[in-house]
C-alpha cells in the first residue's frame, strides 16, 4: 500500500498535458486559502469529514501568489485581471482593475448622492456587485461551433461549459474596450462606461451576446450535426 | 461624537478647539468655489464632487496653527511657519484648514497651490522683458493672477499702487491705480506677467502693516505649499539646453518670505511629492529645505503632522460609512476594520487609496 502510494507521489509528468503548466500530479489537491476553510467538525456532513480527512493526508498544490487569505479576494476580479494582463505586467493590470472599481463605485455614489431620497435604494453603489452582474449580463447560453460535412462546414449551435461561458464574456469586454473605444480614453474610464451599460443590459458586449444566440436560433436546423 | 456640525457654518473655524479633534466640519461651497479654485489636493476635489460636499477633518496640526495666529501680533513682522511630516499624512490639508480659518477673518489670502509647479515642466520660458539675467514663466504667472483675483475680489478696488509701473514703451500703471487694474494688465499681456505677480506681491508687502484703522487695515496671509521648491534646483532649461540662472516667480516668492513686512503671517507646508532630485524619504525641514532654504527661513514655528491616531482613524471610517462609501460586505465588519488598519497605517492618504475601491 505505501509502495503504490509513493509511486503515485514521484515526481510524475503526464505524456500529453492538457492545459499549460498542469504539471502537479493530479493527486494533488487546490489550495483554498480563505479564513473560512476552517469549520468545526460537528457541522460537517460525513462526505464533508471524509474530504477533510483526505486534506490532511494527501498534498496540497502551491498557492498562487496573487492569492490572499483575507476576504477581499474575489477569484472572478483575480480572473479578469490575469486576462486583462499584458507580457506579465500584474501591478498595471491590477491597478487598472483597482482604478475601475473606483470608478464605478465614484459614478454610482455620485448619482446616489444626487438623487432625492425615494430613489436612493435602487441605486446599486458596490462596484463588485456591478462587476458580477454585468459579467453575468455579458455570459452567452448557447455557442457556435463550426463542423465540417460531407465537405461544407457548418455553424452548429453547441452548449457551452461554465468556465467557457466566462472566459468568453470577459474577452468580449477585454476586446470591446481595446478596440471600439475613443483612443485618448484610459482603459479603466472605459471598462467603467462599459461595465455600467452591461449592468444595465445595454452596451455593445450585450448586444454581440444577443446576436450570437440569434445566430444559434437560425443555425437550429443544423443541431443534428453535433456528435458530443 | 464623531460627527458633523449641524449649526451655522460659517464662523465655525473659529469656534474650533481641542474638544473638537477628530470631528468633521463642512466647506460652505460659496468658500470652497472663490478661495479654493485650484489649492486643494486633487483626490480631495473628486471627493467633493463625489459626496457633493467638502467635509474637512479637524486635527491637532491646524488647530496648533489657527490658534498661534488668533494670539500672534500682529504689528510685529510676520511669523513663519512650516507645516512638515511624512508623505500624505495631511500637511496640504491642514494648511487649507488654516488658510479657511483666514479667509473667514477677512484676510487677503496670496496662496501658491503647488510650488514645484513653477519649478518644472514649464512650457514656455521667456527671457525677461525687464531684466537681462532673469527668465519668465507667463503661463503659470497669469494662471496665479487670475486665480488671485477670484479669491480676492473685494480688496481690488481698495488697494492702490504706490508708484509708478513701467511695462513696455508705451505701456504703463500710474501711482494711485487700483490693484484691479495692474491685474487685468498682467492677465491681458502675458509677457509681462511674471512682473506684474512681483509688482502685486511687493504692493501688498507695503501696504499689508499700514494703515491701522479704517477701510485701509488689512491682514495679509501669504501660504505657499511645496517652499522646498523655492530654494531647491529646477528641472527646467534654457534653449541651449543650460540651466537658467534665475527664474522670476522665485525670485518673488523668496522675497516675500523674508520678514521684513508686518500685519500678516506666513504659512507653508514642505512636499516631497512634487520635488525635483530628493530622495523620497526626505521629510524634515532641514532635508528638504537644504542649507539654503533653512537658512532663509529660519526662524520658523515647525508644525508637525503625523499619521491617524485611533480616535481619528475611527471618526475617518465612520465618515466614509455614513457617505456610503464603504461598499465591500467585509470592509463594514471588524476584522475588514483591523485590516484597513494593517493596510494603511493609519496614514490618511493610503487609508484614502484604500477605501475607493473597497
Amino acid at each position: 500500500m505505501a509502495a503504490s502510494v509513493r509511486h503515485l507521489l514521484k515526481p510524475w509528468t503526464p505524456s500529453l498535458c492538457l492545459m499549460r503548466w498542469s504539471r502537479y500530479n493530479p493527486y494533488y489537491l487546490d489550495p483554498d486559502p480563505s479564513k473560512d476553510a476552517r469549520v468545526p467538525e460537528s457541522e460537517l456532513s460525513p462526505e464533508e469529514k471524509e474530504l477533510q480527512e483526505l486534506k490532511t493526508v494527501s498534498p496540497i498544490k502551491a498557492a498562487l501568489s496573487s492569492d490572499t487569505s483575507s476576504a477581499f479576494n474575489d477569484p472572478l476580479i483575480s480572473k479578469f485581471i490575469n486576462m486583462m494582463m499584458h507580457d506579465g505586467n500584474k501591478i498595471l493590470a491590477r491597478g487598472i482593475m483597482t482604478q475601475t472599481l473606483e470608478t464605478i463605485k465614484r459614478k454610482q455614489v455620485e448619482k446616489y448622492h444626487k438623487s432625492p431620497a425615494a430613489k436612493r435604494e435602487e441605486i446599486e453603489c458596490n462596484p463588485y456587485t456591478v462587476f458580477h452582474q454585468a459579467l453575468e449580463n455579458c455570459k452567452p447560453i448557447i455557442g457556435l461551433a463550426s463542423v465540417q460535412k460531407g465537405g461544407k462546414s457548418y455553424q452548429v449551435p453547441v452548449p457551452l461549459t461554465d468556465n467557457r461561458r466566462r472566459f468568453l464574456a470577459m474577452k468580449w469586454l477585454i476586446t470591446e474596450c481595446r478596440d471600439n473605444k475613443h483612443r485618448r480614453t484610459h482603459m479603466y474610464e472605459k471598462l467603467s462606461q462599459e461595465l455600467l451599460a452591461a449592468f444595465t443590459n445595454e452596451g455593445n458586449v450585450v448586444k454581440r451576446k444577443h446576436d450570437l444566440h440569434k445566430m444559434a436560433e437560425a443555425n437550429r436546423a443544423y443541431a443534428h450535426y453535433r456528435w458530443w | 461624537m464623531h460627527f458633523l456640525f449641524n449649526f451655522d457654518n460659517t464662523h465655525l473655524s473659529t469656534y474650533h478647539s481641542e474638544g473638537h479633534s477628530g470631528q468633521y466640519y463642512t466647506l460652505p461651497p460659496t468658500h470652497i468655489q472663490k478661495l479654493f479654485p485650484y489649492g486643494l489636493p486633487p483626490r480631495f476635489q473628486l471627493q467633493i464632487k463625489t459626496f457633493n460636499e467638502g467635509c474637512v477633518m479637524v486635527r491637532p496640526p491646524a488647530l496648533e496653527l489657527i490658534s498661534y495666529l488668533k494670539r500672534a501680533d500682529y504689528s510685529k513682522p510676520p511669523l513663519r511657519y512650516v507645516l512638515y511630516g511624512d508623505i500624505g499624512t495631511g500637511k496640504t490639508m491642514s494648511l487649507c484648514h488654516a488658510l479657511h480659518y483666514c479667509y473667514s477673518q477677512g484676510w487677503l489670502i496670496v496662496h501658491v497651490p503647488d510650488a514645484h509647479l513653477w519649478v518644472k515642466n514649464c512650457k514656455e520660458l521667456l527671457p525677461s522683458s525687464s531684466r537681462p539675467s532673469r527668465f519668465d514663466q507667463p503661463i503659470q504667472a497669469s494662471q496665479w493672477l487670475k486665480n488671485f483675483k477670484i479669491t480676492n475680489e473685494r480688496f481690488l478696488s481698495k488697494l492702490k499702487t504706490t508708484q509708478r509701473y513701467v511695462w513696455t514703451k508705451r505701456e504703463s500703471t500710474e501711482k494711485g491705480q487700483p490693484l484691479g487694474e495692474l491685474i487685468d494688465q498682467g492677465v491681458n499681456r502675458m509677457k509681462s506677467s511674471s512682473d506684474v505677480v512681483g509688482a502685486v506681491l511687493r504692493e501688498l508687502r507695503l501696504q499689508a502693516g499700514g494703515a491701522t484703522e479704517g477701510e485701509g487695515a488689512f491682514k495679509l496671509a501669504v501660504a505657499v505649499d511645496g517652499v522646498n521648491a523655492l530654494w531647491g534646483k529646477t528641472s527646467l532649461k534654457k534653449e541651449d539646453r543650460t540651466m537658467p540662472e534665475e527664474l522670476t516667480l522665485i525670485h518673488n516668492l523668496r522675497k516675500m518670505m523674508k520678514n521684513n513686512w508686518s500685519g500678516g503671517a506666513i504659512l507653508t507646508a514642505l512636499s516631497q511629492t512634487g520635488s525635483v532630485f530628493k530622495p523620497r524619504s526626505a521629510y524634515l525641514p532641514s532635508e528638504l529645505l537644504g542649507e539654503e532654504g533653512f537658512d532663509n527661513m529660519e526662524p520658523f514655528v515647525p508644525v508637525s503632522v503625523s499619521n491617524y491616531n485611533e480616535k481619528e482613524f475611527e471618526s475617518c471610517y465612520l465618515y466614509y460609512l455614513d457617505r456610503n462609501w464603504l461598499q465591500h460586505p467585509h470592509s463594514r465588519s471588524e476584522e475588514g476594520k483591523k485590516e484597513l488598519i494593517f493596510l494603511s497605517n493609519k496614514n490618511p492618504s493610503i487609508l484614502e487609496r484604500l477605501c475607493a475601491f473597497l
